[in-house]
């Protein structure tokens, strides 16, 4: 087997430079790729092509604010936007609950949505927040809603010459928020289905409604159309629009694996979450009361 | 030709030369002869080959060696004649936290990361701090009370 | 003890003192050697060639070119004299597939060389073409001889079967019946995952082959490879290394990775080292034995007349060790009951996949699960408690057992049950939590027969044990193996304190085949209970004897009288000594996800008596969760002869945070024959915690199951069909 070139550029303007050049696989964390590519103990992985090691690229680490959005390096931990005091919530909840606490110091959020796996855990909140990613080249930058980024199962739009270097979130205004993990077990496991649901309860009327669910199909799935259904309806109407929602978020997903529970847990989950709001739910975290 | 790695291991300069893109527990057990990381799993699920890099815990096998050009890595050899790693393997042995003993190194170092950054955990943060680190022997009891062991007494060590 | 060095020695080790595992520091601080940190001179590496289909006529391999000082090795370098066997109990597993596959990841050859890369690619290039068969892969299809008997002498797949009865015939005791409650209980395939994967690796000194392994038993490795060159026993050296965990995975298996090195060793003589990745691992090594019981119990007057049992275990495509895996679940198929009249017969299933072997319980838990979670449906069918219900047929000290010896020794369990309805509220909180109320309280009783079955150690085994005295040094020479239970510290504790000496005077070094004596595998709970008796009475000789100056004591095993056995019939006392236990477990289930959290456990369990508390609570806490994990969530399918789960993030067992801490009692009850009372445990208390918990959940949910594991998709089927 041919070696694989690995270049480990020290500095933005050189991983681009590369990137352009050789179109190398990018390596952020590593969490995904060194698996993916593993040949056993004591083996070097075997990647495809030539690899371009970004682990150590210090401006593309980070987390910041403007008025109006919370930015993100690409190369920003897990364990790191866990910790953070401005990322938000939701993201915070999905960070907190990926993987094994020592995975959480390597993995990535770029490299998380790089992977575009519906079972990821940072894609499902950002989706429901209309998070951008910012993809520069030595061509320029350019912002895609993660949403559009992530065509498909393990398919991205990212261009050949391009690197993920940070995500850009508009700062969320949301009243209530909603946030489920399901896994194999209670800590460390891949997502068995998750759910995000948000919403800005003014006046008593639902100004903003919003959910994503992951690992329920092939991409993490949120329909502005059935939220439309809530948007902008009256607490008291909510019950009698619910069953609508629900049917049509039923449509939304798609799980191959164990649809039954998917399908009716996502709907209890929602269900719940209306329910609450239609009581009137005191602003913030909505959950079962342990 | 491959780039120069430079890191710092167990307090010493290395400087790496070979493929940046091999498995850093394979160089660390391979090329430095440090074996008390171990390979449980091969995919950053079990933590037994968990190392600490920049004062974070990492697991060692889903690290490409390329990724640690300028870091600081300790293993489990780069603690055990600590003050602070004698601690917790003294009271891992006291108080019978080890039976196969093959996640235990890797138990170790999370708990010494644990205890780092909190002095006087409590049971839940303790589990939570070794969420990441499978043992199939203990059911996690008896490592949970050698950390409450290793924090009373070494009170005076993990405040500093 | 002369009083010069007398004053120098540490004092002596009394039994009950507190102390430190002699094996944990060196652990902890890394130093311990497991055979995945060993390099050897001119180092090979090997990995096995495996079948892709799980059952064909293999039409031909097809090899690349392999560059100089690599290998192929396979069932043709098996030399002429020797035989494509290894002998675990039956002898019926290939060193290597030859003309036939049986099940996908069947060995079909080793690549051996100096370089891993190389190996994988030549690996990736080996291309064998096989005229597919249909396979049978569960129990069922084995039943239905699916694809065509395994065994067309037979017409069937049955590889072993058994049956025993007590009292009156049971058509009669069913005719006499209000009604016979009839269930199917099914139990999956469990992985051992132990932390450390199968390993070993081989070598040459002096003429003879010499393996390193991570193993439970040197001697049996010993045993089943030598047949392979047709050499005496003794031109093979096993020494044990540390082994990371086993739980009977490491029981037999070590013969498939050392019986195939054995033959690569044959023709390289170099060092050559094998170790899995955990990817194979899971997916190529022995698992528990899926089990399907169906039980029919008969019921008269609110009582039970009557159990009728017939136990299914799948065995996989060999038989190996797994009848006495059955014969196992079928004497435990009573659970710690009495019934006046049953009958229980056990079938061993031939199916394509990988062949069922030991694991912790070895047969026990299936049944237990089966016949305590049988109960718990027959009570609340009819409308009674059912701890209360269970509680009328409780063991007895003199009690007819399944096989119609006796129960031996007074059983404890009423006191049991005290300190564990005590200590988790259970009475209460039964009253509390309103079936299906989302909150739940379980419990289950289980006891597990200490040793080999019957006359197993007297009639198979005989078991010696040997202490050799160096000045004021005492060197223990047993084959018994520590990997990770505590035995070499539980062994050295009893010598030194049957000697009167310290424990630092005591040397147990990992056996070495050429250097110790054969005390029998580290497998059915009977090391404490069989080999530390015997080291307790090497000590006692050696004692009388101390001032002779240095030299050797050695016992054999000797079987009290009294106690008949008829392997050939089953009948008589299968087991001299039962540990006990009582599990009891509290969950809280989420009404939006299924998700099951755990908020309580307790547990008591009577082992005769505990040599070293501290290393039994480790014990227990440590088998009652891989028990949850069996329960709650280990899933592991077998799909087409192909196991869906390959590794440990799709195979997932407990971490910390999914079980809370555990409340303890361990109950004495000396047993006469045991070193100090003490009896076997380490088995026990894997045995009914995973039943506990379905309890819990089936009342904290109003529903029943009646196959495990549960997590919450599954949970969601059983509420479907119960509402």
């Amino acid at each position: 087997m041919e070696k694989v070139k690995c270049f480990i550029p020290e500095t933005l303007e050189e991983a681009l430079r590369i990137r352009k050049e050789t179109g190398a696989t990018i390596l952020a964390g590593g969490s995904d790729l060194m698996v993916s590519n593993s040949m056993g103990a004591g083996i070097t992985p075997a990647f495809r092509g030539d690899v371009m090691i970004i682990t150590g690229l210090k401006e593309l680490k980070g987390i910041t604010e403007t008025a109006d959005t919370v930015e993100i390096g690409a190369l920003t931990t897990s364990a790191e936007i866990a910790g953070s005091p401005i990322a938000p919530e939701l993201l915070k909840d999905a960070a907190s609950r990926m993987g094994a606490i020592a995975l959480r110091n390597s993995a990535t959020i770029g490299g998380n949505i790089a992977n575009a796996s519906p079972k990821g855990d940072m894609p499902q909140p950002l989706i429901l927040m209309d998070a951008e990613v910012v993809l520069k080249s030595l061509d320029g930058e350019r912002r895609v809603l993660v949403d559009d980024f992530i065509i498909a199962h393990k398919k991205t739009e990212l261009r050949d010459d391009e690197i993920i270097t940070g995500i850009v979130i508009p700062k969320p205004q949301f009243t209530h928020i909603f946030y489920r993990k399901i896994g194999m077990r209670r800590a460390n496991a891949i997502s068995k289905l998750t759910l995000s649901a948000a919403a800005t309860v003014r006046d008593g009327v639902l100004a903003d409604f919003r959910a994503s669910s992951g690992a329920a199909g092939p991409k993490v799935a949120r329909s502005r159309k059935a939220e439309e259904i809530l948007i902008g309806r009256k607490l008291e109407e909510l019950s009698a629009c619910k069953e609508e929602f629900l049917d049509a978020w039923n449509g939304v997903i798609s799980p191959h694996a164990m649809p039954e529970y998917r399908r009716n847990t996502t709907r209890r989950m929602l269900a719940f979450f209306i329910d609450a709001l239609a009581a009137g739910h005191a602003p913030g975290r909505v959950d079962i009361e342990e | 030709m491959y780039t120069d790695v430079r890191f710092t291991l167990n307090g010493e300069q290395k400087l790496y030369r070979g493929d940046p893109l091999r498995r850093l527990l394979d160089v660390l057990r391979e090329d430095y002869g440090l074996t008390g990381s171990k390979e449980g799993c091969g995919e950053g699920e079990c933590g037994a080959c968990s190392i600490i890099k920049d004062g974070e815990l990492v697991t060692s096998c889903i690290i490409p060696v390329g990724a640690v050009n300028g870091c600081e890595l300790t293993t489990i050899e780069g603690i055990r004649d600590t003050e602070k790693g004698k601690c917790i393997i003294d009271a891992y042995a006291e108080g019978g936290a080890v039976q196969c003993g093959f996640c235990i190194p890797g138990m170790v170092m999370a708990t010494y990361v644990l205890l780092s950054k909190n002095a006087d955990p409590t049971e839940e943060e303790i589990r939570v701090g070794i969420s990441g680190n499978i043992c199939r022997c203990t059911g996690y009891d008896l490592i949970v009370e050698c950390i409450k062991l290793a924090a009373k007494k070494g009170a005076a060590l993990w405040r500093k | 003890m002369s009083e010069v060095s007398a004053n120098k020695l540490k004092p002596a080790t009394k039994i009950n003192d507190r102390i430190v595992r002699v094996d944990a520091l060196q652990k902890a601080r890394g130093e311990a050697m497991y055979v995945c940190d060993m390099t050897l001179p001119d180092m090979q590496y090997a990995y096995m060639v495996r079948s892709t289909v799980p059952r064909g006529r293999i039409k031909a391999i097809h090899l690349p070119e392999f560059p100089e000082g690599y290998h192929f090795i396979s069932a043709g370098d098996i030399p002429a004299n020797g035989k494509n066997e290894l002998w675990m109990i039956a002898k019926d597993w290939r060193c290597f597939a030859d003309g036939y596959v049986l099940y996908v990841g069947e060995t079909i050859g080793l690549v051996v060389g100096p370089d891993r890369g190389v190996l994988k690619q030549l690996k990736a290039q080996i291309k064998v073409d096989y005229e597919e068969q249909t396979p049978a892969v569960t129990i069922d299809d084995g039943i239905n001889c699916v694809g065509g008997p395994m065994f067309p002498e037979k017409g069937s797949n049955v590889m072993c079967e058994l049956f025993c009865e007590k009292g009156r015939p049971m058509d009669e005791v069913f005719a006499e019946a209000d009604e016979v409650f009839e269930e199917t209980i099914e139990t999956p395939y469990q992985e051992h995952v132990h932390l450390e994967t199968n390993s070993a690796i081989a070598t040459m000194e002096d003429g003879k082959f010499v393996f390193y392994a991570s193993a439970q038993c040197p001697f049996y490795i010993r045993k089943s490879i030598a047949g392979l060159l047709d050499i005496p026993y003794d031109d093979i050296i096993v020494r044990q290394c540390t082994t990371g965990g086993a739980f009977g995975g490491k029981e037999h298996f070590p013969d498939v990775l050392c019986g195939a090195l054995l033959v690569a060793e044959n023709k390289i003589r170099k060092p050559i080292k094998m170790v899995f990745d955990r990817e194979e691992d899971t997916q190529f090594s022995v698992k528990r034995h899926p089990s399907k019981c169906i039980y029919k119990t008969a019921v008269k007057d609110g009582k039970i007349t009557g159990v009728w049992g017939h136990i299914y275990y799948n065995c996989g495509a060999y038989l190996a060790s797994s009848y006495v895996v059955l014969q196992r679940g079928v004497f435990h198929g009573n659970g710690v009951y009495t019934f006046d009249n049953t009958y229980l017969k056990g079938e061993g299933i031939g199916t394509n996949t990988f062949p069922t072997c030991a694991f912790r319980g070895f047969g026990a838990p299936q049944t237990l699960f089966a016949i305590e979670t049988h109960l718990n449906h027959l009570a609340r069918h009819l409308g009674v408690d059912p701890l209360a219900f269970k509680m009328q047929y409780l063991c007895k000290k003199g009690d007819e057992t399944t096989t119609n010896g006796h129960i031996i020794e007074e059983v404890k369990l009423p006191e049991m049950l005290e300190v564990v309805t005590k200590e988790s509220d259970y009475w209460r909180k039964v009253r509390e939590y309103k079936p299906g109320c989302g909150k739940g309280i379980g419990i289950a009783l289980y006891n597990h027969g200490g040793a080999f079955t019957g006359n197993g150690e007297q009639a198979i085994i005989k078991a010696h044990a040997r202490l050799v005295k160096t000045g004021e040094k005492v060197r223990i020479e047993v084959g018994s193996t520590e990997m990770g239970q505590g035995f070499k510290t539980t062994l050295r504790k009893i010598c030194a304190a049957t000697l009167g000496v310290n424990m630092d005077q005591i040397e147990y070094f990992n056996p070495d085949t050429a250097k110790v004596v054969d005390s029998g595998p580290t497998a059915a709970s009977r090391s404490t209970m069989i080999v530390g008796r015997l080291v307790e009475r090497a000590a006692l000789e050696m004692k009388e004897r101390w001032n002779e100056g240095d030299f050797t004591t050695e016992v054999e095993y000797e079987h009290p009288d009294g106690y008949p056995w008829d392997q050939s019939t089953f009948r008589g006392d299968a087991y001299l000594g039962y540990g006990w236990g009582v599990a009891c477990v509290e969950v809280e289930v989420d009404k939006l996800t299924n998700e099951v959290k755990t908020t309580g456990i307790w547990s008591s369990h009577e082992i005769g008596r505990a040599i070293d508390e501290l290393i039994v609570h480790g014990q227990i806490n440590g088998g009652i969760i891989q028990s949850l994990g069996y329960g709650a969530m280990e899933k592991l399918e077998n799909k087409k002869g192909y196991f869906r789960q390959k590794s440990m993030s799709d195979y997932v067992i407990p971490t910390s945070m999914d079980f809370p801490k555990q409340f303890y009692h361990i109950q004495e009850n000396p047993y006469p024959w045991g070193p100090y009372g003490a009896k076997g445990m380490g088995e026990l208390v894997f045995n009914g915690a995973s039943a506990a918990y379905v309890d819990a959940v089936e009342r904290a949910l109003n529903t029943k199951f009646t196959a495990i594991p549960i997590p919450p998709e599954d949970i969601e089927e059983a509420i479907k069909h119960v509402h």
